[in-house]
């Protein structure tokens, strides 16, 4: 008799709660809103905050960006939980599209990746050609050559994947030759920031993305050692949900959004923003290097319908 | 070095003069932790009541059950309330995935058990005579809880801030359901001090880093005073 | 009122109340006591509805306590209970004392004019606002007192109510129990292990021993003619000489064998019967063993003095008169007489002051 009047009480407490819940969920349709998952190398440049509000402004809406590694936004896409994702991640983009989640990709910015590493170079890699110089620190580095260390993201992010590419084109099998091999070789397990502050403290090598390393530049004794080289490319590229799979996608503001970053002002917001603060840009505009980055025309220009 | 000195400098200029960025995350911290408290005392203390006060089996394995709970890993807790909130998940037509909603949710989840086990040990620490007088007195099933509370005050909101501290120094689940969202609407952003901290750090902006700090630190040390007030079972 | 039909309860398979019974009238105050652990409080308790009985029923004007959920509530109303240790809420004694009413969805003018009646009732005159923390362990028995007061209970049980305090607030609270069953008419249920204070309270008293009522009757009943040899040593009777009942007089007058020792008592056992003899000290005689008693019919022993301690007022001589024997002696009297370890004298008391019980080979 009791009991069932407790649990009546509880029962009671959890639906109204469910209420609370359910009213807060669903905001006031008074904007739209747009969700873009995104990687925490993009983000955390600070381009996306800069376009937002021009975005925000111009389609009355609001832009809600979620930061994350590669890996978890391409989650956060393949599960429904976003409207646009845009990362740095060829390979598993084209997986993504191919299995149905992504439509309408477009390329809108670029930059290149750069091996960094203590000003002394023990390994001495300074100018080589990207997998030449991974090649030579693994070499030295296997053979204990003292002060050659190489840090490593190792969190399945977009940064680590192109490294493994770079492991792979110099001819390496990553999973057998690189991780694993030796002391050299140190998996930082984070992000690019405190990857970039670990191979600091190590006076190691990394590699990493332009923007964040000229965020921290100022509180590294780091210097760029290798920036050139096809491989580094770091290629940026915006896409949306298939709301084929997610009805409730919000289709027209994601494809607003994504025609809005290919478009010649915006474009050209990209390619000079960061220069006031670090003197030179943080990306490229994707718009006429299309041929550079190596994808279709229409994947830089083509407006999504 | 410098740079810590540097960072603090800045950080007390961005609190003295209550920089907007900071006071929003602030307020929506303590905002979104307080209606998860809250939300979980409504469930924790009668729950802990109901267990404290019944008489069923296993009732000592649900106690065991709950103070496992209480080293809950929040990444745990958020990574469950995600999978149920996400749009492919159950609870996906709701909508609440990187809203402030799913991190009250999430943080309600997280400190229920911890409440509901300090309710237990508030309420068992109650004197059996005040029980047995309460009962003399001809008090209703009702009005025996509701007095009995009453005596462990203290200690139950104890328990409350307790909770409340957990909540809003949590960083994994928040994070993980929240998704750190700096929007332009205050009602839409879902970036708490702890997320905002994760953040900011690894942007390399160490002195906005070090003020969210301090500010998380003042807090928690106010709910950490809150409690030993309580715990000495003073009038707050 | 209260009936009490072979009330049993048992922890754990362990049996602490065996069979009590018992019957209180309306309007009485009624004492237990009993040795510490004799099960005074549990009794209490399942009186108080606070337990269940394992065998038995509890009857209060008739109806089965414990037998039906939805009537307990109605019951425990009609009953307020004191604790032995002094608990309050952890509020202001006001609100301690309003508690009761409260439940009773008392209005709140009748609570305030209520708890100021109580309170002065208790000698609390003025303490409304105090916490009731802050007082001594007295005061807050008082308060105690007067929170089940308030509520005007029919029955009002309390487990030693006095056992943890001072003796000026022993005192305060005794007088209070008095008052409360005379103004109010309130039926009174304590326990105690005090049997002084079950003699100053109790219109009647039972002993509680070996799970059970040992004897219930009037404090005078209980104290000078004990049922069994067990409640003759509890009730304080230092005294108790076995023997065999060896010739009968007329007029009730026996001579008892005890130990080689003719002694003289009245009691109806016949020949051949082992009993046992009970002689409280205050009723023993000692004079030096030079004087002559002219005691032809009572009982004049010779012995030597074993030890002398004071306890109060008076000294405790033992004599060895072939057995032992306890006198208890003011102290001028026996600075009067003398006494030292080792004294002879002589002991004598009347066969009237004895107390005949049958021992029960069992």
């Amino acid at each position: 008799m009791m009991k069932k009047r407790t649990i009546f009480a509880v029962a009671a407490v959890m639906v109204a709660i469910l209420l609370i819940c359910g009213c807060t969920g669903q905001p006031p349709a008074e904007k739209q809103q747009l969700r873009i998952a995104t990687t925490t190398s993009l983000y955390d440049t600070g381009l996306l905050d800069h376009l937002k509000p021009m975005f925000e402004k111009e389609y009355n809406a609001e832009v809600l960006i979620i930061s994350a590694g590669t890996g978890k936004a391409i989650e956060y896409g393949q599960r429904g939980d976003v409207d646009v994702l845009m990362v740095h991640d060829r390979p598993r983009e084209d997986a993504f599209i191919a299995d149905g989640y992504g439509i309408n990709r477009r390329v809108f910015a670029y930059n290149y990746f750069i091996i960094v590493g203590p000003e002394s170079d023990p390994a001495g890699i300074k100018g080589m050609e990207p997998e030449e110089a991974f090649k030579t620190i693994r070499e030295k580095g296997m053979a204990g050559e003292p002060g050659v260390v190489f840090v490593s993201r190792g969190d399945a992010s977009g940064t680590h994947s192109k490294e493994q590419a770079i492991w792979k084109a110099a001819g390496f099998n990553y999973s057998t030759d690189i991780r694993g091999s030796g002391d050299w070789y140190r998996e930082a397990g984070t992000g690019m920031g405190a990857t970039l502050e670990m191979a600091n403290e190590l006076q190691g090598y990394t590699l990493s993305d332009i923007g964040t390393f000229l965020a921290y530049q100022r509180d590294l004794d780091l210097v760029t050692l290798v920036d050139e080289g096809d491989i580094l490319l770091n290629v940026y590229s915006a896409m949306q949900i298939n709301p084929e799979k997610y009805p409730d996608i919000n289709s027209t503001l994601a494809k607003d959004w994504i025609n809005f970053l290919i478009s010649d002002e915006v474009q050209e917001e990209i390619a000079s923003f960061g220069v006031a603060e670090y003197g030179q840009p943080l990306f490229y505009a994707a718009k006429d290097a299309w041929e550079k980055i190596g994808v279709p025309e229409a994947e830089v220009k083509d407006p999504v319908l | 070095m410098y740079e810590i000195i540097e960072g603090f400098i800045e950080a007390i200029r961005l609190i003295v003069t209550l920089d907007p960025d900071v006071m929003a995350i602030a307020v929506r911290s303590i905002i979104i932790s307080l209606t998860a408290t809250i939300i979980a005392s409504l469930i924790a203390l009668p729950l802990g009541a109901a267990i404290n006060f019944g008489k069923f089996r296993g009732r000592r394995s649900i106690i065991n059950l709950i103070q496992t709970l209480y080293s809950l890993p929040t990444v745990i807790v958020g990574l469950l309330i995600f999978l149920l909130i996400s749009r492919a998940g159950p609870l996906g037509f709701l909508r609440l995935l990187f809203t402030p909603t799913a991190m009250i949710i999430a943080q309600t989840v997280l400190i229920i058990p911890i409440m509901t086990g300090l309710t237990i040990s508030a309420l068992s620490g109650v004197d059996p005579v005040i029980r047995d007088t309460l009962t003399s007195l001809g008090a209703t099933r009702f009005q025996f809880l509701i007095n009995i509370m009453k005596e462990a005050r203290f200690a139950i909101l104890a328990a409350v801030a307790v909770g409340f501290g957990r909540a809003i120094s949590e960083v994994g689940a928040a994070i993980l359901v929240g998704g750190n969202i700096a929007a332009s609407s205050f009602k839409s952003s879902t970036r708490v001090l702890t997320t905002a901290i994760s953040l900011e750090t690894s942007m390399g902006n160490i002195p906005q880093s070090i003020a969210l700090g301090i500010v998380l630190l003042t807090i928690a040390l106010g709910v950490n005073l809150v409690i030993s007030t309580l715990q000495q079972g003073r009038n707050p | 009122m209260i009936e009490l039909d072979g009330v049993s309860k048992e922890f754990d398979g362990k049996r602490v109340l065996d069979g009590v019974s018992a019957r209180v009238e309306r309007g009485e105050i009624f004492a237990i006591i009993g040795p510490s652990g004799a099960g005074k409080s549990t009794l209490l308790r399942l009186i108080g509805l606070l337990d269940n009985p394992t065998a038995g029923t509890i009857r209060i004007n008739g109806i089965d306590i414990h037998a039906s959920k939805e009537q307990s509530l109605m019951i425990r109303r009609m009953i307020g209970m004191v604790f032995q240790k002094p608990a309050v809420f952890n509020t202001t004694v006001a609100e301690n004392i309003a508690i009761g009413l409260r439940f009773r969805g008392v209005e709140r003018a009748t609570v305030i004019k209520k708890v100021r009646e109580a309170l002065d009732v208790v000698g609390l005159a003025g303490y409304e606002e105090r916490l009731a923390r802050t007082l001594s362990g007295g005061e807050m028995q008082r308060v105690a007192l007067a929170r089940a007061m308030v509520i005007e209970p029919e029955i009002l049980l309390m487990d030693e109510p006095t056992a943890n305090l001072d003796p000026v607030s022993v005192e305060k609270i005794e007088e209070l129990v008095i008052r409360i069953n005379r103004e109010l008419g309130t039926t009174i249920l304590f326990s105690t292990h005090d049997m002084y204070q079950g003699q100053r309270l109790a219109h009647r008293i039972a002993v509680l021993m070996n799970g059970r009522f040992a004897q219930v009757g009037t404090p005078r009943e209980v104290f000078t003619l004990p049922a069994t040899r067990d409640l003759a040593r509890f009730v304080g009777i230092e005294n108790i000489l076995e023997g065999v009942v060896v010739r009968r007089d007329d007029g009730g007058a026996v001579s008892i064998d005890v130990g080689g020792t003719q002694v003289r008592a009245r009691s109806s056992f016949g020949t051949g019967e082992r009993v046992a003899l009970c002689i409280r000290p205050e009723d023993m005689r000692i004079a030096p063993v030079e004087r002559k008693v002219a005691n032809p019919d009572g009982n004049t022993l010779q012995g030597t003095v074993i030890s002398i301690v004071p306890r109060g007022p008076f000294s405790s001589v033992t004599v060895d008169c072939g057995f032992m024997l306890s006198s208890l002696l003011s102290w001028k009297r026996a600075d009067d007489l003398d006494l030292q370890e080792g004294s002879h004298v002589v002991v004598s008391f009347a066969p009237e002051s004895i107390h005949v019980i049958r021992i029960n080979e069992t």
